[in-house]
């Protein structure tokens, strides 16, 4: 193994070990989700609904239960991996400091948070379809599940680039909760009129919910929503680039040193005995 | 020997408090130096200046060799343990091996805590891994805040023992504290001071 792919591996590992000793994270995935989509199930009626696809102007039926599911799905996993990644980010942001100012090469620290996510994110969205799956059969499981991926990358990303920039944690969580209900309440099909698609179409969560709709109740795969999804993600993941990038550069040049080659600027790892001003 | 670290007019202030005024100095190799003043005189600022994580207004610092910076505040991650530090911290300085955080911990006398995760750790025992994380690739210069606060006598006792022997080998250490104990041990004492350091002769209190 090259040493910067063994540098990534080695930070990956550790900040999925970050991950699963956040109990309180590892404890909504197990007892959330369930609660969440198994509500769904029986506490809403099963009455057979019609509702507009806004993507595609589709007319889909469902059962008001099942589509409950979906919204309610959704919900979880951003809610639990934005919490997850806000977590992470926040308590751990002045060591990742430390450790990227003693050398450890930024890239791959950044990497290895955005394998942790990618790795939290499919882990619970998997899960919640397979819970979805238990009570009824999604006509395109795999879509769902795609689709569910799709907003909690999105939210994780929110998450760490709130997690950079909030002051105070109860910050960071209150507005990723108030981010997910918002986002994911407007865009209730039932509930909401749709008198206003513009901004739907605008929600943090449009792309995901507008597939994961069209997976639970019919054939399309409408590849334009996670596009749209896939825009947002980008842009999330680009914000808390920035963020971090912002976070653990060194004072001395302003710039960020790459720390492998012993940047002059990198001066607390320096490799080689060499000189450096800044004034 | 030339020094290892040359200081000129380092000038900084917090919003309009101006903190440092113009600090001079010069850390020449195999010295021992320490930096006392006031809680609040602006210690572990010039500190964080030196080691690279703030930017002064004004001011020059040049540096020779590789350094170690050992914060005042702990800086660790609860959810690991001090072996995982170790290893993290092994990764960043690009080590072959642990050997020497393993004597540190011998001479700091808290080896038996390698398998314990940081969050549950006696305040102490988390300065000692906090100041061991600044030492382990063997720095050339040595930045040290406050580094035995929260210690037992024994492991005071220690850690001069082991700034001692770091200057014997040719390594240069900078202590910064607000007592001003041990000044027999130095080579030489700075006051820190309305902004400026003074000599800091016949400070022990
Ligand atoms: N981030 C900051 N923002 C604003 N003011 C600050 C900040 N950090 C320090 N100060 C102020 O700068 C002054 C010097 O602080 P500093 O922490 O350098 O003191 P110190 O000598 O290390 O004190 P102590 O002995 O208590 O550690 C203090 O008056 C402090 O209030
Ligand atoms: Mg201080």
């Amino acid at each position: 193994m090259s040493p910067s792919l063994a540098r990534f591996v080695i930070a990956t590992r550790f900040t999925l070990i970050e991950h699963v000793r956040n109990r309180f994270a590892v404890a909504l995935v197990l007892l959330f989700v369930p609660l969440w989509i198994s509500l769904g199930q029986f506490m809403i009626v099963d009455m057979g609904v019609s509702f507009r696809l806004w993507a595609t102007g589709e007319i889909l039926v469902a059962r008001g239960n099942e589509l409950t599911q979906i919204s309610g799905a959704l919900n979880a996993v951003t809610l639990i991996v934005g919490f997850a990644m806000f977590s992470v980010t926040f308590s751990s942001g002045t060591f990742d400091r430390r450790l990227a100012m003693a050398g450890y090469p930024r890239p791959q620290l950044l990497l290895a948070k955005v394998a942790s996510l990618v790795l939290a994110s499919a882990v619970v969205s998997l899960y919640a379809t397979a819970v979805m799956w238990a009570y009824w059969s999604p006509r395109q499981p795999v879509l769902l599940a795609v689709s569910l991926f799709s907003a909690a990358v999105t939210y994780g990303a929110v998450g760490v680039a709130l997690g950079t920039v909030v002051r105070r944690e109860l910050e960071g969580i209150f507005l990723v909760v108030m981010i997910s209900v918002i986002d994911l309440a407007l865009q209730n099909p039932i509930a909401s009129k749709g008198a206003d698609t513009a901004l739907v179409r605008l929600l943090p969560s449009y792309g995901a919910m507008q597939s994961a709709s069209a997976a639970g109740f019919s054939h399309s795969v409408l590849l334009s929503c996670l596009g749209v999804q896939l825009v947002w993600f980008v842009g999330a993941a680009l914000l808390s680039l920035l963020a971090f990038r912002r976070r653990t550069r060194s004072a001395v040049t302003g710039r960020v040193p790459s720390s492998t080659q012993g940047a002059p600027c990198s001066l607390p790892t320096a490799r080689r005995p060499k000189s450096t001003t800044r004034s | 020997m030339g020094a290892l670290m040359k200081v000129a007019g380092i000038h900084h202030a917090y919003g309009g408090r101006a903190v440092l005024r113009g600090v001079d100095m010069e850390l020449p190799r195999g010295s021992l130096v320490g930096i006392v003043g006031e809680n609040g005189a602006g210690k572990s600022t010039l500190l964080k200046i030196l080691a690279g994580e703030l930017r002064p207004d004004r001011g020059v610092v040049r540096h020779e060799g590789r350094f170690g910076y050992c914060p005042q505040q702990v800086i660790l991650n609860d959810s690991f343990t001090v072996r995982q530090h170790l290893e993290l911290f092994r990764t960043a300085y690009s080590l072959p091996d642990l050997r020497r955080a393993e004597e540190i911990m011998e001479a700091l006398n808290f080896r038996e805590y390698a398998g314990e995760r940081v969050g549950a750790l006696s305040g102490g025992t988390r300065q000692k891994l906090n100041l061991t994380l600044a030492l382990i690739h063997d720095p050339d210069v040595l930045l040290l805040d406050e580094p035995y606060q929260g210690f037992d006598w024994e492991t005071y006792v220690r850690f001069w023992q082991l700034a001692v022997q770091l200057r014997t080998s040719a390594q240069s250490v900078l202590v910064v504290s607000h007592l001003a104990y041990d000044v027999d041990r130095l080579d030489v004492l700075w006051r820190l001071k309305e902004g400026v350091l003074c000599a800091g002769a016949g400070l022990a209190s």
